[in-house]
């Protein structure tokens, strides 16, 4: 039994690793300023804790095969081994811990950089919504409770009567220059949502009552989907975007369309 | 030396009712608690199955139930995680197997407080049937997951089952809360107050000190989750806003409340929830430890850093709620703290683990099935606890939030591992519950199935995790990318459906062998712990006048000098 | 089936295992029987036994209601300081509207429970003389200013709870409901909170008072008033925090 015991653990460990080296599934490409130290530090935590992993079952199978000590001694316990693994532990989880914390340090939320792409996000049951200021670079007043009016184009409910409202673009994709920070708003109109994009290794819950704000620099043209990842109704699983990475001129020119557009109204 | 004590009347003269149904004696409560959780954990994982099948064969139709609709999906979602954390992980390892073994293996008569106990189970027992009732309303249960997040919680309008469903809910969790503590109190006043002559603080087997640090967890917890709930119904019918912020549009209608803060609710919840999970799994390391001993008939390694390790796991329990929120717009800074907190818990888990390897080690295995499922409990308490360090950092919570590879993690170390605890203990304390053994070799069939069965099952969804797949999406046809993983979720749902099927080897096996198998002995493992001086099944009396008094430690297995290789605790001091 | 195994050493002095044969630490522990922390020779039906039991009882109830509390302080302050979320400003406004205490009836009410704190710790030490008589098998004898004091505590915490919704309708003619905004809403939970728990203890109270006519024995009264003693006084050093926190914090 203990063989077959043993045997089993063998084969789980080996079917785990082979598992997460053939990986029929993984990160989608990073294509943000951001992704490539994110997922350096997914690297160095796979290699170690998969480390740990293999190392703690071989022990475990180890021990199971351990027989008794001929001389009958055993022990209760040793301070010295203790302390030992206990330090050993720590060490290890704190270097990882300290190594992440750093990484943290230089990609959360802060404050604003200069010649940054302002979008505003909303979150709606089930659908995400990006507003650009326009050209005035003011976003107009929202409401939703008094203006909004889906069929009607208005569904975030932007004041009419606010003058820096008019010029405010709406798109149901986010629309992005390649190389440029962008700054987010993010805001949710009725419950708890989360902007989700895989492949720029941003997530953001947006809460109703709370305007929160992060950034990501896109580095590569293409599109990308955007999944909502905070369970928000019915059609959580239903709510998506794209995000269209533009090249410099590229996006030039859909914003001054827009503009113009909005102008004309 | 034993203690004179007047008996407790036996159960000859006493009716049916005062028997079984009224009864103030532990044993008895103990084993309602443990047919309640059973219940609960048929329901939860019927639930799973169901979830499992829609989300790769949306359009099956199951007989007698039709097609499963999408807002079922959520419903099912959130009952199994309520039915699964609060009725089976919550309650059959501590109220269940506690409330029948504290007080016998601390020689104790009966619990401190025995009608307060079976208060406990009576309004446990009214907590599942309020919950179960949901089933029946309109609109159904509630689908904002067994977490709540508020507004989606709080708002009728939300989503179908955000009505009278989630006030059942609601209503379900509050009465729990007050079950938890009413059992909590007996627990702790037990183990200060009941020891047997001569059970020394260090002399109490490890499943007394982790039913202790629990109750611990309990009484500061479910208070604060209590109140929560509290608030939230005031949200929902009394015109408050704690939890509701202003200027919400929900359905084309504008919502009244204003002021609120979702993530008020999130705090508080968390602040309960982290605790709770450690109330899932503390009882269960214990009974690991216990049988880990017992099975490699040696001593517990390390005992009182085993002791240590708990009481650590407990006091940080309560400092790392914010691992659940890094994302969730708290203040990013906060973030720094509450992962290293996080990262700090991770070393008493580790000293544990060590600890359990080395009791093996050298030892003279017996491998019956509670020693398996004990083996099982340390390879997925690894597998599942090393995922956690990853978690706890901000930087790549940021990304796995939300995803598979959580529902991942928390299923292996929660849900399998303890789940595994729990079966060890089932097939351990057997004999002394209901008087026979359970078959050892359909343990062992049960044993096999179950291990693959959760390796295949939960580690698959790393991968999904990794890959960026939300949690909680009832369908896989709304996110292209989601869509594509297809394939690795019809594999996961036929490892459940694998699974599952071999939990029926258990209840056979449970359900026959309480009937017909074969009649154990008084102390059928040779375990030293005092529920094994009484008879199987443990006589209603339990050590009636006859209180142990204990001269030994909890683990004296391989004991030089002795004719056995294990003392009792309560034979003569040598 | 016992297996005989060959005789194998152990340590004796196991430094990490737990107890051993005939190592009892002999520390003066809290709890337990009579002869330190290592375990109780008592019989578990015993006066002592059934009071300790119940007062260890009380002091977990004590520290899980105190955890709500604690939280629901945390609430009230982080609610105050924190405000709302203005959208149109772009940052954080406090909304919070500081409430007109009815400060005469709120003394008043204090000043009732502090009274019933006292009649009922008279009630308690008057009801564990008459207990050491009566272990002595002597009738104990009629003191002069004997008071039924437990009678008179549950008669003031009626008037404590009656005076509590006196309040209550007092700020409900100022127009400040439950819903009006987080200043009442949170004095109405916290007072509301405190007077649930109140109730629980009068409940008690109520049972230990008609234990003389449904002949409950003398020992479950005396120990359902030193218990519910403690509660009570524990209930009326709260009541002056929530007091104090909505007068200090009022914003």
């Amino acid at each position: 039994m203990s063989r077959v015991l043993r045997l089993a653990l063998l084969l789980i460990v080996v079917g785990c690793i082979y598992l997460f080296v053939a990986h029929p599934y993984w990160f989608p490409a990073g294509v943000s300023a951001s992704s490539a130290p994110i997922d350096h530090q997914f690297r160095i935590a796979f290699w170690v804790f998969g480390a740990l992993f293999i190392v703690g079952h071989l022990v475990l199978i180890f021990v199971l095969s351990k027989k008794p000590p001929e001389d009958g001694k055993i022990s209760t316990g040793s301070w010295r081994l203790e302390v030992t693994w206990t330090l050993a532990v720590t060490i290890i989880f704190f270097w990882f811990n300290i190594s992440g914390e750093r990484l943290w340090s230089r990609i959360m939320p802060s404050a604003r950089q200069a010649g940054e792409i302002e979008i505003e996000v909303t979150g709606a049951q089930f659908q995400w919504y990006f507003r650009y200021p326009g050209a005035d670079r003011v976003f107009g007043r929202i409401d939703a409770s008094k203006f909004a009016k889906p069929d009607e184009g208005n569904p975030l409910g932007i004041d009419p009567s606010d003058p820096s409202g008019h010029d405010d673009i709406l798109s149901t994709a986010m629309i992005v220059p390649v190389g440029h920070s962008v700054h987010l708003h993010l805001r949710a109109q009725d419950v708890i949502h989360s902007l989700f994009i895989p492949a720029m290794r941003f997530k953001q819950d947006t809460v109703p009552g709370m305007e929160i704000h992060s950034h990501f620099t896109p580095t590569q043209t293409g599109n990308y989907e955007i999944a909502c990842a905070e369970l928000c109704g019915m059609g959580h699983y239903r709510m998506r975007a794209m995000v269209r990475v533009l090249s410099e001129d590229d996006f030039q020119r859909w914003i001054k369309a827009q503009e113009a557009a909005a102008a004309g109204h | 030396m034993t203690i004179s004590t007047p008996s407790a009347a036996t159960s000859s003269n006493r009716s049916f009712l005062r028997c079984h149904v009224f009864s103030t004696d532990h044993k008895v409560i103990g084993r309602a608690y443990f047919f309640l959780s059973l219940a609960a954990v048929l329901v939860g994982a019927w639930l799973s199955l169901l979830m499992r099948i829609h989300l790769v064969w949306p359009k099956a139709t199951l007989l007698l139930l039709g097609e499963i609709k999408p807002e079922n999906y959520l419903a099912q979602l959130t009952m199994h995680g309520t039915l699964m954390v609060f009725f089976v992980l919550s309650t059959v390892p501590q109220s269940g197997f506690g409330t029948f073994f504290l007080p016998l293996q601390l020689g104790a008569s009966n619990m401190a407080f025995p009608r307060l106990t079976a208060a406990g189970f009576w309004t446990a027992l009214l907590s599942f049937c309020v919950l179960m009732a949901a089933f029946f309303v309109p609109g159904g249960p509630s689908g904002a997951g067994w977490t709540q997040y508020p507004p989606l919680s709080a708002l009728a309008s939300a989503g179908p089952g955000q009505a009278l469903g989630t006030d059942l809910w609601l209503a379900s969790i509050g009465l729990f809360c007050l079950s938890s503590l009413m059992s909590a109190v007996g627990f702790v006043a037990t183990t200060i107050h009941h020891r047997a002559p001569g059970m020394a603080w260090l002399r109490m087997p490890l499943t007394c000190w982790s039913w202790f640090v629990t109750s611990l967890l309990i009484l500061l917890a479910f208070g604060i989750l209590l109140a929560a709930v509290v608030l939230l119904m005031l949200d929902r019918h009394a015109g408050t806003s704690f939890f509701i912020p202003g200027g919400l549009l929900v359905s084309g209608k504008a919502i009244a409340h204003s002021g609120g803060s979702p993530l008020m609710w999130q705090h508080l919840f968390w602040f309960f929830g982290h605790p709770e999970v450690y109330i899932a799994i503390l009882p269960a390391m214990g009974v690991t430890s216990h049988l880990l001993s017992v099975f490699a008939r040696k001593p517990v390694f390390g005992y009182k850093a085993m002791v240590g390790a708990t009481l650590a796991i407990g006091a940080l329990g309560f400092m790392v709620w914010g691992h659940h929120m890094f994302v969730s717009g708290m203040n990013p800074y906060a973030g720094f703290a509450f992962s290293t907190l996080t990262t700090a818990i991770a070393v008493p888990s580790a000293i544990k683990t060590f600890n359990w390897v080395a009791t093996l080690y050298g030892g003279r295995i017996r491998y019956v099935t509670p020693l398996l499922f004990s083996a099982g409990f340390v390879s997925l308490f690894i597998t599942g606890g090393l995922t956690g360090p990853i978690l706890a950092q901000p930087a790549l919570d940021t990304y796995l939030h939300d995803t598979y590879f959580v529902v991942a993690h928390f299923h292996l170390i929660m849900a399998m591992a303890g789940v595994f605890a729990i079966f060890s203990a089932t097939y351990f304390w057997f004999p002394k519950m209901f008087g026979r053994m359970m078959n050892e070799t359909s343990g062992r069939w049960h044993f096999w199935i179950t291990l693959f069965g959760a390796y295949a099952t939960f580690m698959p969804m790393h991968l999904l995790g990794i890959a960026g797949h939300p949690r909680r999406y009832s369908e896989l046809s709304g996110v292209q990318y989601v869509t594509a993983m297809a394939p690795l979720q019809k594999f996961i749902t036929v490892a459940v459906i694998v699974t599952l099927a071999g939990q029926v080897i258990f209840l056979v096996n449970l359900f026959w062998s309480m009937f017909k198998g074969r009649k154990a002995e008084a102390n059928p493992w040779e375990c030293t712990t005092l529920e094994w001086t009484l008879k199987s099944p443990a006589p209603a009396e339990g050590f009636g006048d006859q209180r142990p008094q204990v001269n030994h430690g909890p683990y004296e297995y391989n004991i030089s000098g002795a004719e056995k290789d294990f003392v009792m605790q309560d034979a003569p001091a040598s | 089936m016992p297996i005989i195994s060959d005789r194998v050493e152990v340590e004796r002095k196991p430094k990490l295992g737990g107890g051993g044969p005939g190592k009892i630490p002999h520390r003066r522990g809290f709890g337990g029987g009579d002869d330190g922390d290592h375990g109780n020779s008592g019989d578990f039906r015993s006066r002592e036994q059934r009071m300790r039991r119940y007062r260890v009882g009380m002091t977990l109830c004590i520290i899980s209601v105190t955890a709500v509390f604690v939280l629901l302080t945390m609430v009230y302050v982080f609610r105050m300081g924190k405000g709302r979320f203005d959208e149109d400003a772009h940052r954080w406004v406090r909304d919070w509207i500081p409430l007109t205490l009815p400060y005469v009836q709120l003394w008043t009410n204090s000043l009732i429970l502090l009274l019933s704190s006292l009649t009922l710790e008279l009630a308690r030490r008057s009801m564990a003389k008459k207990e050491e008589f009566a272990a002595m098998g002597i009738v104990p004898p009629r003191l002069g200013r004997d008071l039924p004091w437990l009678g008179i505590t549950v008669f003031l915490g009626f008037c404590f709870l009656v005076g509590q919704v006196l309040v209550w309708n007092i700020l409900r003619s100022q127009g400040a409901f439950l819903a009006s905004n987080p200043s009442r809403s949170l004095f109405y939970i916290l007072t509301g909170t405190h007077a649930v728990h109140l109730v629980g203890g009068l409940v008690v109270l109520l049972y230990a008072v008609a234990g003389r006519l449904l002949a409950i024995k003398f020992e479950s009264q005396r120990i359902a008033v030193e218990v519910t003693g403690w509660y009570w006084h524990y209930l009326a050093f709260l009541w002056f925090g929530i007091f104090a926190l909505v007068h200090f914090a009022r914003g």
